[in-house]
């Protein structure tokens, strides 16, 4: 496949997920929107899991799509809920 | 975009390419080599070898064996310490014992719009049946007790989120005593399954028998379901712990903030 081996391809997909997850990290802190930063903080989770996925950690992943990308951005959103949707300054 | 934020974008991508090269040049001394180390070499060659039962924990899954087997006091104190994170957050609940629907002229919380209410009528059975697999399944494929409580949690959290706490309450009948007696049922049935080789004279915890302790036998199959022996039961017992006590902590979190002033008198 093009002389590139199954190692690499791998990597290299995951070193684009992680870069992807730093991205919306940057755009979570950026964000004065709160719910905006909670839903990048998830998009940030969703890149980590593909990550752990091809780094074969399958039972971390079924772990943390659960407990990051849902039950974690659901209580920040309700947290959010209970102040100012708007971050001042 | 102005200058600062170059400057940010730049200096970021410099420090990635500099952790990069460091560790390529072998900064951190050891670098994990992409054979394998002989512990997992362990792991692999016993959890499933029927040539040689000494070690073997009658299970596919390496994770599961080491979860419930190799390590499984750690993973019953893991327990313990979530049970009484659980434990806490009752207690800290406890002034509120008022059912919600005791408040007649409190206005009604309708939930999101109907869009969300059907998709999340869709999602919320697929989401119980993800759950049920990767829980039965946790001694055959990846997953487990915790993975599986935690997707099932999901659940009631949607539910939550979707239509109300009121909802759950009246059309659903969930209650905090509900979930606590549930919860209670799968540690206990964890912690009998950890007695019960000590009825025969061995050690707690024992899966499979070793040949240095009085005979005991856990038959590795129900049939026709394979259930490596006490791993099945443990994955199963540690789902209904989970769950319940994830979605006890939602029902006791989303309690409306007006309640708790009108109970606290403030």
């Amino acid at each position: 496949m093009l002389g590139i081996s199954m190692a690499t391809f791998v990597l290299s997909i995951t070193a684009l997920a992680l870069t992807l997850g730093a991205l919306f990290t940057y755009l979570a802190i950026k964000s004065k929107d709160l719910i905006k930063a909670a839903i990048f903080s998830a998009g940030q989770s969703a890149a980590f899991a593909l990550a752990f996925f091809l780094l074969m950690a399958p039972d971390i992943v079924l772990a943390y799509v659960a407990v990051a990308v849902g039950i974690y951005t659901v209580v920040l959103l309700y947290v959010i809920s209970k102040t100012e949707r708007y971050e001042e300054g | 975009m102005n200058s600062k934020e170059v400057v940010i974008g730049v200096s970021t991508a410099l420090l990635l390419v500099v952790l990069v090269a460091v560790v390529l040049l072998g900064g951190t001394a050891h670098t994990p080599s992409s054979e394998i180390r002989p512990l997992a070499k362990f792991y692999l060659e016993n959890c499933l070898n029927v040539f040689d039962r000494t070690w073997w924990t009658a299970s596919p899954e390496a994770v599961t064996s080491m979860l419930w087997d190799y390590r499984g006091i750690d993973t019953y104190y893991e327990t313990s310490v979530f049970f009484l994170a659980i434990i806490g957050a009752v207690a800290l609940f406890r002034v509120v014992e008022v059912k919600l629907k005791a408040e007649e002229n409190e206005r009604r919380e309708s939930g999101l719009s109907i869009i969300v209410k059907s998709s999340t009528r869709i999602i919320f059975p697929l989401i119980l049946v993800v759950s049920a697999s990767v829980a039965f399944h946790g001694h055959l494929t990846p997953g487990g007790g915790f993975q599986a409580g935690s997707i099932l949690a999901v659940g009631p959290l949607l539910l939550i989120a979707a239509f109300s706490r009121r909802y759950l309450e009246e059309h659903l009948r969930f209650s905090r005593d509900k979930f606590l007696v549930l919860r209670s049922v799968g540690l206990i049935l964890i912690v009998l399954v950890i007695a019960l080789p000590l009825a025969a004279g061995a050690v707690l915890m024992l899966n499979q028998p070793k040949p240095w302790l009085p005979a005991y036998i856990f038959p590795v199959a129900f049939d026709p379901v394979w259930t490596s022996g006490t791993l099945f039961f443990f994955n199963v017992a540690e789902f209904l712990a989970v769950g319940a006590g994830f979605t006890l902590l939602f029902l006791l979190l989303s309690i409306p903030e007006e309640e708790f002033k009108r109970v606290l008198g403030i």
